[in-house]
Order: C-alpha cells, then structure tokens, then sequence
C-alpha cells in the first residue's frame, strides 16, 4: 500500500482515518465481498473441529435427525396415533426433523458463535458479520450429506400403497432450499449479536427453536390440532412451515405448492436478512470488546 | 518502497479514556443487606476502572514506540484501541492505514495446525488466496518451526505460538504493527530476526509499537517510549531518557522506597503537562 500524498498541503501526509469506528453501509458491504475466501476458510475450520471429539464425527449429522425420526416415530405414531388417515407418515415426519435439523443447527451455532471465535475477533480487524457468515456456510454445506439421505430414506421407506418417485417436481428443491438458507442468514445474524450481548441465550435458545419446533408441524399436520381460521392463517404463514410444507409437496405429493405459499416464503427470505443485516452491523463495534 | 525523508503522522490519539465496568467484591461491605445476601449467592456488583485516563499522542512514520508501564497500567488496553479491537469510552484513534496487532494471548484456532491458522490469519486481515499463498512463504521462512508447523497449535510452547503470530503479523506488511510483550517470550535468535523486521517496518516509512514492562527492551529496540501508570501518561520523549527514569522509578518500587518512587512519578507526569501545555501554545 503507497501512502497518498496530498500535494497542495505543505506537509504531505496520508490521510488519518478513524479506527475501531463502524463504517459505512457501502464500505462495510464491500470490505465483507473482500474476505468472501476468509469466510469460506473459516467455514471450514469449523467443521473440522466441530465433531471431531466423537468417535463417529460428521456421521453424527446424520445419525442425529435419525434418532430423532426413530423417537418421534415411536411417540406420534405408535404411542398417540397421529398417522391415522395419513398415507405415508414416514416421509410426512423425515422431511419435517431433517429440514429443520438446518435452522436449529444454524440457530444454536450462531447464539455461541462470537464467544466462540473471540480469538479471532481480538486478533484482527475484519467486518464481523463474516463471522455469522461463516456459520452459516457451515451448516448449509453440512446439509448435503443430510439431504441426500432424507431423498433416499423417503424413497426407500416409503410404503406400497403410496410410493414416492422422482419426479419434475424435484427439480423445485433447490429453489426451497436457497429460500430457507436466505431466511436462515437472518436468523444466524439476529442470534450472533443477540448471543454477543447475552451469552446466557445459550442455554435458553433452545426452548425457542422447540417451540417452533412444535409449531411448524415437524411431525403432525397443524390442522390437526388447531382449527380456529385465524390461528391456521398465523401458524401457516411461519416460515419454517412454509418451507416443510412447500417441501413435501414437490418431494412425496408430486403437487405444485400455491403462489401464496411462494410469495410468503420469499417475503421471509428477502426481508429477514436485510433487517438482521441492518441490526447486526449497528452492533459492529461492540463485537471484540472486553466486558 | 523508497524511505521519505519527511514524516508524516501514521497514529493520533486524542484525548483517549476507556472506562471498563468489571464485577468486584472491593466495595461490598459498604453496601447494604440486599446486595450483601446476593453477593453470597454468586452476584457480583461492578465497579467502574479507568483503564486510560485522556491520553493523547501522535505517532511519526519511522518511528518505534515502546510502550511500558507495570501490570495493569493501560498498555494494553491502549494497544487494541489503537487497533480498533476496542472503542474508546471518551476521545477518539485515528491512522493512516488499519494497525495490526500482534497479541501474546490469542492462541487463534488451537485445534488447527500452524499452517492452517496463518491462512486464516492473513485472509482475516483482507488477503486474497494469491497473495495468501505468497505471504505464506515467507511466514514459513520467519516462524521457522519446522516440521512443527503442520502440528495443531494447541501444541506449542508459548514461544512457538509468538514465533508464529510475529510471523503472520509482519507477513501482512502493515504500515502500523502493535506488538504485546511478543518478544520476551523468544529466544535469542527468533528475537533478533524480530527485530531485524521491525527495522525494516520502520524503514519503509512505518511505525511499530511495543508493549512491554521491561525498560531494558525499550532501550535496545525503541526510538521513543510512552510510559504509562495507572491509566495516565506519565512521560512521552526519546526512548533512552524515559526507559532510564522508568527503571530508576521501577528500582524504587522494588526496593520499598516508595516515597522516591511517588516523588519521580510527581516530577515526571509536571514535566510532562509542561510539555503538552507547551506543544498546544504551539499550535495556536
């Protein structure tokens, strides 16, 4: 870097700049394009040290939403009998924990993530949004292995009466899928500075996402148990259930999802990041510092 | 890059405070029952610490500053304002081009090998992976660690892991580079390459901070020194004059003459306002 001299002063002298202060909108987003292959690194340092204290490592991605299908299968469909009336409640369930496995990772990496990487944040000055960034990336390339084994498992398990096959309408997955990792950039940013200024979010974190667990119909359909119109409308514009319901429309029903739902998942996806953006680049001095 | 003759200012400091709130038992007596009967169930009142108290300097390019001071006097609470880690409470930092710290503790990723945090480093700091690879030679060639070097950094000793963030540090070719107590942790020859690149930081119309509290490492290494004591300048001139009154002050101390050591400190924080008042009727 050449300093630039100013001629028309008498003492030529680069020009001072203020340090440690946020920066522009315009600068903030250009200086985060810059360190694209920072965030990409640290992406991948995470995964290497996110399972590797277990004897199975990265199985565990998928040997998780596993053995949570086996126990909701176990309680909604042999204990309560939710599976009445339903034609394949197996692939109905897998789509619903193994979708959502991606926004609950995403959700409870992000809560920890700039306590976790205060090394990094105390050592060099980088826009910090890179590292929610960087968390996100993580778990959206995590999801490969666990949506290739959600498509086989609804393929293998599914039962004669109503096969599922590969059909036109799998072709719209990716389409989903880029949807719910844009709305889930938003939620990664809220939680990282939520996280940042209260570490106890933790432990609380968690009863959130099973709330919206519960109320995005992972393993019954909401209509099951709620009727009242006004209640199906709120319960049927979160996005999380748009996303299993758009889902399992394209993969096991080969129906084409409303324009409505569209429309609303793509409101979600567009406006979550933006505003969380916005929220957490105003928090973007306090990210390094020392209580 | 040819040397200019003419120096111009690389670091301002203006009027710098940094209040800290920590949590402390120091004054819980005087509170009352309430908070005493929390206090016995883990709750902490906090307490307000002046980390810094309106410090202000400017900083030439070519210059070497050694900041020294004891434990707890600021040093390194000035070091990371300097480096926008930190925002300062009251008055504000500004610099030519972004500083580059090179802290003790930040032990990076410690289940990555050496190698793989010096490429996160340097793409931390705004590298592309071209330049990255470049850059990595020649971190290769100053930590020289050897085969060590591919082994997780939870591995090393405290003066590999300096070795190897001096090297990532000054691969980056900073114009400002902060260094904390970086160099007491050495040994003799990676302290000598150290300082071989200092100089040549320095040479290349650069400016390099050091924060230690050893007077000794101030005059063999420093142009100039700031010396700093609870939060306060206490002195800011040729690193010779004040590295000598700061270890006279620091025999003092350890030798129980306390009043002597109070009489220095008085002497040389009146001589340094004189200064400062001096430098301002300057201006005007």
């Amino acid at each position: 870097m050449t300093p630039r001299h100013d001629t028309t002063r008498a003492t030529a002298a680069p020009r001072l700049r203020p340090i440690g202060r946020r920066p522009s909108l315009g600068t903030y987003l250009s200086d985060l394009w810059q360190r694209r292959h920072f965030i990409y690194a640290d992406s991948r340092a995470r995964a290497f040290s996110g399972n590797r204290d277990y004897i199975l490592g990265n199985l565990w991605l998928i040997g998780k939403p596993i053995l949570d299908g086996i126990t909701y299968y176990i309680i909604f469909a042999l204990i309560l009998r939710i599976d009445r009336g339903m034609d394949n409640f197996v692939g109905f369930l897998l789509i619903g924990i193994f979708m959502f496995t991606f926004t609950t990772r995403a959700t409870n990496s992000a809560v920890s993530a700039m306590i976790s990487s205060r090394n990094l944040l105390q050592s060099f000055a980088f826009p910090r949004a890179s590292i929610p960034l960087a968390v996100l990336t993580r778990e959206a390339i995590s999801m490969a292995p666990v949506l290739a084994t959600m498509a086989f498992l609804i393929l293998v398990l599914a039962p004669a009466k109503s096969p599922v096959e590969v059909t036109w309408t799998w072709l719209l997955f990716p389409l989903v899928f880029v949807l719910q990792t844009l709305f889930n950039t938003g939620v990664v940013l809220y939680c990282a500075r939520l996280g940042a200024a209260l570490p106890d979010l933790k432990f609380f974190i968690g009863f959130v996402t099973r709330i919206w667990f519960y109320g995005s119909g992972v393993m019954f359909p909401i209509t099951r148990f709620v009727q009242d119109d006004f209640w199906v409308a709120v319960l049927q514009s979160n996005p999380m259930y748009l996303v299993l319901d758009i889902t399992r429309d394209i993969l096991l029903y080969d129906a084409l999802p409303t324009a409505r739902s569209w429309m609303i998942l793509t409101a979600w996806a567009v406006l979550t990041p933006v505003m969380a953006f916005l929220y957490f680049w105003q928090g973007e001095e306090s990210y390094a510092q020392q209580q | 890059m040819p040397s200019s003759s003419e120096t111009h200012p690389t670091v301002v400091v203006d009027r710098v405070s940094r209040t800290f709130r920590v949590p402390s038992l120091e004054r819980v007596r005087e509170l009352g029952p309430l908070p005493r009967a929390l206090a016995r169930f883990g709750w902490r009142p906090t307490v307000k610490l002046e980390a810094l108290k309106d410090v202000s300097f400017v900083a030439q390019s070519g210059e070497s500053i050694g900041v020294i001071g004891v434990n707890g006097s600021g040093k390194s609470t000035l070091l990371r304002l300097i480096a926008g880690l930190d925002v300062p409470t009251r008055g504000s930092v500004t610099a030519s081009s972004q500083p580059v710290l090179l802290g003790v503790n930040a032990a990076l990723q410690p289940e990555l090998s050496g190698l793989a945090n010096a490429r996160l480093g340097l793409l931390a700091m705004g590298f592309s992976p071209e330049a990255m690879e470049e850059a990595i030679a020649q971190v290769t060639t100053q930590a020289n660690l050897g085969h060590a070097i591919h082994r997780p950094m939870k591995t090393y000793s405290s003066g590999m892991g300096s070795r190897l963030r001096f090297a990532i540090a000054a691969a980056s070719q900073p114009e400002i580079l902060l260094i904390d107590e970086a160099l007491a942790t050495g040994d003799e020859t990676s302290r000598n390459r150290a300082e071989e690149r200092m100089a040549q930081i320095r040479e290349q119309a650069g400016t390099v901070f050091l924060v230690t509290h050893s007077g000794k490492t101030v005059e063999q290494t420093c142009t100039r020194a700031i010396w700093l004591h609870n939060g306060e300048l206490v002195q800011d001139g040729p690193a010779g004059e004040t590295a000598t009154m700061y270890r006279w002050w620091a025999w003092n101390v350890a030798n129980g003459k306390h009043e002597v050591a109070e009489g220095i400190l008085r002497k040389e924080i009146a001589k340094g306002v004189a200064m400062a008042e001096a430098a301002r009727a300057d201006e005007e």
